[in-house]
């Protein structure tokens, strides 16, 4: 048989695969009793709203939260706690060594004369270290600690083995502080998102597998029969990211060409194994949270969640159009990643009838503009990445500051924002205390959201015009180089107003913290009884 | 079971979220099938029988390259690079007192069979180039060198730096050669050089 025909029937067979998959989900074929699920479906025909106590369309209010239902949440909480401060104070820091890392870089690329004194500020090693406290501190930490208060919450039993995931979250970040230390000192594994020596990934490893073994012990005991959309999403991330991390950095196994492409293959599902599914997870949690709403179709999300699972893993070969490895590979993966559309598509189309006339919650609530705006910017990045694959639009933008502000755009735009606004929600509750000045929530929005804005449409334009200049063969290399500088300096001006907003989350947390008895109960534009910061 | 004390916070939220089973909208079955007609459309147009080795979508033709067209089969610049470059440099001004340029040089740009024969025996002796003297030793490449290999360098350091003399046919080289060819020294300077016809 032809590439092509195996190609083509292995396309088609896994596409009806996945949907007899879906539909089995659908009509309970691999539950073990449907009672469960039964419980939540029954006065579910179509179109019919099924929260008991609501009439159609309106909120309920939270008086009338039941008094077991709150029991099951204080225990939950109190249970996670303290494990979840713990992330979030690591969230926190790795949020502002990024920043400050990220902002060097970023202004070492249009004024590079700038702070050349010490090897470990020059532009290869501290944007690598700006690479690394994202993706490995403050992406993980905020939501591996979102992901373990959520989940028992939605289990409604109490977390079980937080300690293993205390153990396993100082290794991970003493880990990470060795990881950083090593890339500065100037030594790296070469491999971008796998930079760090595969002798302290052994760390992460460990510290990664002890902070899932928590999840399992959890859902072994959980209280509930049918499992939320959001523990689906947490508990594969959990699962996904040691296989993927593992696989990745196993030392001698992967070599030349094929090393490359295992880079990509980690590369890409580290973005949408890990960080989408976590963000993914908070919205589909915090978002009907706070408006009071039961999400629109559990049909989408089964779409949107085992479309995500299946195509995602085969589309890091985009990264590599053009390059010395199998034609077949890379067709493959340019057709999956504009499949992506349809699980995008879904979620869109889930938020979207989930939040249709209940906009009004905006105003109100922090947690809920930061999730709207990622979830906004989640379909935005997605549907971007999956023109950017095509190979018509990837010979312009392959190589440029195109593919930066791309990805800026998923994870800063889309993950980032989320775990903001679930950060908003969860800090009170695990604390006990209310954000003191409202406005430091305003003020790290607004600077976050126009600091992106300005971030990303000067990267988009000006690596657009650099991959334009690169093609044109009677234009210098240097005319490409030289004709980003404005772009790049606007993107150093975003960025700093991205850095100042975190500045100020941090700030404003501080003071949460040091603030003994001054407890706001009400008032203020965001603070009303049931808006739920 | 103890329960702890419940947080204002946690009193005034929403109960934990539900999904409702309202059916998947039509249009998003509608862009499931559109994308699936662009997966197979995509897939029956992709160039993935070729063999692995070649890589993703390349062709026999653009990995053999530009077939060189008849009579221009030799790369003059890549000579140059290769053998010329050392002395007279990439810019074609040599260096000063030692070798001479060929930018602007009234050897190169001059007579082309008295070029043809200097590239073919060398000179050892006293050179005047744009009023500079120089004493040196030009290697010969009759021996290394066929005509038109000869001929594709003389035409690229004629049309180079500012020089832009015409291009030099391989047949002169050929003649040139057959003039000189029981010479064995190099010709002994720009006085020799002067005399050729």
């Amino acid at each position: 048989m032809s590439p092509l025909a195996i190609l083509m029937s292995a396309f088609i067979l896994s596409i009806v695969g996945l949907g007899f998959f879906i539909w089995s989900q659908r009509a309970h074929l691999t539950d073990p009793s449907t009672e469960g699920s039964e419980v939540i479906f029954a006065a579910g025909e179509i179109g019919t709203p099924e929260e008991p106590a609501a009439p159609s369309g309106t909120t309920r209010p939270a008086a009338d939260a039941d008094d077991a239902e709150l029991a099951a949440r204080a225990r939950a909480d109190a249970s996670t706690a303290p494990l979840v401060f713990f992330f979030y104070c690591c969230a926190f820091v790795w949020l502002l060594v990024a920043s400050a890392a990220g902002l060097t870089a970023s202004i070492k690329l249009h004024a590079p004369d700038w702070l050349t004194a010490e090897a470990w500020l020059s532009f290869g090693r501290i944007r690598t270290v700006h690479l690394n406290a994202v993706a490995y501190g403050w992406a993980p930490m905020a939501g591996l600690g979102t992901a373990l208060f959520v989940i028992p919450r939605l289990l409604k039993t109490e977390l079980v083995g937080g300690r293993y995931a205390l153990l396993g979250a100082a290794l991970w970040n003493a880990a990470l502080i060795a990881g950083l230390g090593s890339l500065a000192y100037g030594v790296s594994d070469g491999l971008e998102w796998l930079e760090i020596p595969w002798q302290i990934d052994l760390l992460f490893v460990a510290g990664g597998a002890l902070i899932g073994l928590p999840l399992i012990l959890t859902l072994r005991r959980r209280q509930v029969a049918h499992l939320y959309v959001s523990v689906w999403y947490m508990g594969c991330a959990l699962f996904w990211f040691p296989v993927l991390f593992l696989v990745a950095n196993f030392p001698g196994l992967h070599h030349g060409v094929e090393q490359a492409t295992m880079n990509w293959w980690f590369g890409h599902n580290v973005l949408g194994l890990f960080y989408t599914p976590l963000a993914l997870a908070s919205i589909y949690y915090f978002l009907p949270k706070v408006i009071g709403r039961p999400i629109q179709s559990y049909n989408l999300s089964l779409l949107g969640f085992w479309g995500l699972a299946f195509f995602y893993g085969q589309v890091g070969g985009h990264h590599l159009i053009g390059g010395p490895v199998p034609g077949w590979m890379v067709t493959l993966s340019i057709v999956q990643s504009m499949m992506m559309i349809l699980p995008v598509a879904a979620f869109t189309a889930n938020q979207h009838l989930t939040l249709k006339g209940n906009l009004g919650a905006l105003r109100q609530s922090p947690t809920l503009r930061f999730m709207c705006l990622g979830g906004l910017m989640y379909t935005a990045s997605s549907v971007q990445g999956s023109f950017e694959a095509l190979r018509s639009m990837n010979a312009i933008t392959h190589f440029t500051h195109y593919t930066v502000a791309h990805a800026h755009l998923g994870l800063y735009g889309f993950v980032s924002l989320v775990f903001f606004g679930a950060m908003y929600f969860v800090i009170p509750r695990i604390t006990g205390r209310d954000w003191p000045w409202p406005r430091m929530i305003s003020a790290h929005f607004w600077l976050a959201s126009t600091g992106i804005a300005i971030y990303f449409v000067s990267l988009t334009i000006g690596g657009w015009l650099q991959g334009r200049a690169m093609l044109d063969e009677s234009r210098g290399f240097m005319e490409s180089v030289l004709l980003t500088l404005p772009y790049l300096k606007a993107r150093s001006v975003g960025g700093a107003m991205m850095a100042l907003g975190h500045v100020v989350f941090a700030a404003h947390f501080v003071r949460l913290l040091i603030a003994r008895g001054a407890r706001r109960t009400a008032a203020g534009p965001f603070a009303t009884a049931a808006e739920g910061i | 079971m103890n329960t702890p004390k419940v947080l204002p916070q946690q009193r005034r939220e929403n109960p934990d979220p539900q999904e409702r089973s309202t059916p998947v909208p039509r249009l998003v079955l509608l862009l499931a099938l559109v994308l699936v007609a662009f997966g197979i459309d995509y897939i029956s147009h992709a160039e993935v029988n070729s063999p692995a080795g070649w890589g993703d979508a390349r062709t026999r033709a653009e990995l053999i390259g530009e077939r060189p067209a008849a009579g221009q089969g030799v790369d003059g610049g890549a000579i140059y690079a290769a053998m010329c470059a050392g002395c007279h440099q990439a810019t074609g001004q040599g260096l000063p007192g030692v070798f001479p340029p060929l930018a602007g040089s009234e050897w190169v740009v001059g007579k082309a069979s008295t070029a043809a024969a200097i590239l073919l025996h060398g000179i050892s002796g006293p050179i005047q180039v744009k009023g500079q003297e120089f004493n040196g030793t030009m290697p010969a490449f009759a021996g290394s060198l066929g005509d038109a290999e000869i001929a594709a360098v003389l035409s690229h350091v004629r049309s180079q730096w500012g020089n832009s003399a015409a291009p030099i046919p391989a047949a002169l080289v050929t003649e040139t050669r057959a003039r000189h060819a029981d010479r064995t020294t190099p010709f002994n300077g720009g006085d020799e050089l002067a005399k050729l016809p």
